[in-house]
């Protein structure tokens, strides 16, 4: 029952890593997928649509963890193009000189996008107006306006950022900024400044396959924007559990210090 | 702008101190509210409901303070029923000898303190889900409305399982599973992990709501024993990050082991 929480626990030593939780209804049917002739989710099946014809996203969602170490793994390093300061600190973080600073390993919120690639799942709720991540990871919450606001002009920097979304066809696009700049992009230690701006496009390529392309625009750490691609899986069945990262924390004293 | 974190900030020096967090659309214009001519909300409008009939409980509420104190802040003293060892914990925690215990002050969350929190909170609801989105922690509680039982034996968790039905205009929202290191109040009232929450969500008009919570909890309690807490609608504002552990400087001070 809980094996996918185990298999967790040794993906994320890195950072992200805490006490997780307990079984809240896991195996509970979930309503509306469809299934093949065995019962088993049809994870193949058309993406379900909405009666306005838009796609509907909502469902749990397995992270893309492959990218939560190192997030331009895809990419060839000419790609990635950092800022001298940038590139010393980055050179440092990969060599793990400053693994007790990661904002996770201390419990504070992963930033987006990292915690998109968390190793446990995120459901996301999508409502005309408003969508909202629910994340497993910490039990945290992003909201995404879909009302037509427009992001802060002078926002008040912030671990996950402010975040607006609209439709590009079947595309979900949200736009995100006002981050503090205290957040590693990866465990590698991409890092980022007060000037990141994010996107993220959702693309629901059937019933169980979403492409999440994301966007890292920030002239204070890259001097031009540099994209990937995740591949989130929907978790069927399941439901998420309580991830309460400040009890009984006993990893952070193991974790390198830089004198 | 920041009154609201500001005035929390003083009152609640003593636990949950976190770093609070930021202007986000702030003064955003909440659609869908009633408005005297003058454009202000009118908070004495009569209770949205939604196309089934019933009543409906979305929006950003917060509610009055004195309840995370004290929850029994409106009985009469030797009104809470309690069993000699939680009336002994009780007046042992008081007056913050064991505030170090209060999982709340290692930035830990749990229920009920979670709804009474001096930050608004979100109610969303969904088909078959209402979410409540705390600005606190920015966390977040699912309360299942399709019809889902509660889980037989849970694993203990600091929220809890919930599940929520419609009684008449009340929502009634049933929690078990709770950890039973959590307190009921920041005086220090406990509980064991036979605590059975029950709220009872009554929105009188658009801006005014009372949860009528029951502490069932044989174990720590003789009998169960209800509270009314009694909220308020925030209009044209937004939730903010908090972030507890950010910058916590406060447990170092706090008494107990």
């Amino acid at each position: 029952m809980h094996s996918f929480r185990g298999i967790t626990r040794i993906l994320a030593a890195g950072g992200l890593l805490t006490c997780a939780a307990a079984a809240q209804w896991l195996n509970l049917k979930t309503p509306n997928v469809p299934r093949t002739a065995d019962g088993k989710p049809n994870l193949t099946a058309p993406a379900p649509k909405l009666p306005d014809g838009k796609p509907d996203l909502s469902g749990i969602w397995d992270a893309d963890r492959s990218y939560l170490v190192n997030l331009a793994k895809d990419l060839k390093p000419e790609a990635v193009q950092m800022q001298p300061w940038a590139a010393a600190i980055y050179k440092e973080r990969a060599a793990g000189l400053h693994a007790s600073e990661e904002p996770d390993a201390n419990c504070l919120p992963q930033g987006v996008p990292k915690i998109d690639a968390a190793p446990v799942p995120w459901k996301l709720i999508q409502m005309p107006n408003e969508v909202v991540i629910l994340y497993e990871a910490f039990t945290q919450f992003r909201q995404i306006h879909m009302d037509g606001r427009k992001l802060p002009v002078d926002p008040n920097p912030i671990w996950l950022g402010y975040s607006v979304g609209h439709w590009d066809g079947d595309t979900l696009v949200v736009e995100s900024n006002g981050f503090n700049g205290k957040a590693w992009l990866d465990q590698s230690g991409h890092p980022a400044t007060e000037k990141l701006k994010v996107t993220e496009k959702f693309h629901r390529k059937d019933f169980g396959h979403m492409d999440l392309e994301i966007t890292i625009d920030d002239p204070g750490a890259y001097t031009k924007p540099w994209t990937v691609k995740e591949s989130p899986t929907l978790a069927a069945d399941t439901e998420l559990l309580e991830f309460v990262c400040s009890e009984n924390e006993q990893d952070i004293k193991h974790m390198v210090r830089k004198k | 702008m920041f009154t609201r974190v500001m005035i929390a900030s003083v009152l609640f020096a003593a636990l949950f101190k976190g770093t609070p967090a930021s202007a986000q659309w702030f003064k955003v214009m909440t659609p869908g509210i009633p408005r005297t001519a003058d454009g202000k909300p009118n908070l004495s409008a009569p209770t949205p409901r939604g196309p089934d009939g019933k009543p409906s409980l979305n929006g950003i509420w917060q509610m009055n303070g004195k309840y995370l104190q004290n929850i029994a802040a409106d009985m009469k003293p030797g009104d809470v029923p309690y069993q000699p060892w939680a009336e002994q914990l009780f007046k042992a925690r008081q007056n913050g000898a064991l505030g170090k215990t209060d999982p709340a002050a290692r930035c830990i969350p749990g229920m009920p303190k979670l709804d009474a929190l001096p930050y608004p909170f979100k109610i969303i609801e969904t088909p078959g889900m209402v979410m409540m989105l705390f600005e606190g922690f920015t966390t977040f509680r699912q309360i299942f409305t399709d019809g889902r039982e509660l889980p037989k034996d849970p694993n203990p968790t600091w929220f809890g399982y919930s599940v929520g039905k419609w009684e008449g205009d009340d929502w009634v929202v049933n929690t078990i599973g709770i950890r039973e290191s959590t307190w009921l109040d920041n005086a220090g009232r406990p509980h064991s992990d036979a605590l059975h929450l029950i709220e009872r969500f009554q929105r009188h008009d658009f801006g005014h709501m009372d949860i009528r919570l029951t502490i069932d909890d044989p174990k720590a309690y003789t009998k169960p024993w209800t509270v009314k807490e009694d909220l308020r609608l925030i209009p044209d504002t937004e939730l903010l990050e908090y972030v507890c552990v950010e910058n916590e400087k406060d447990y170092g001070h706090l008494a107990g082991k």
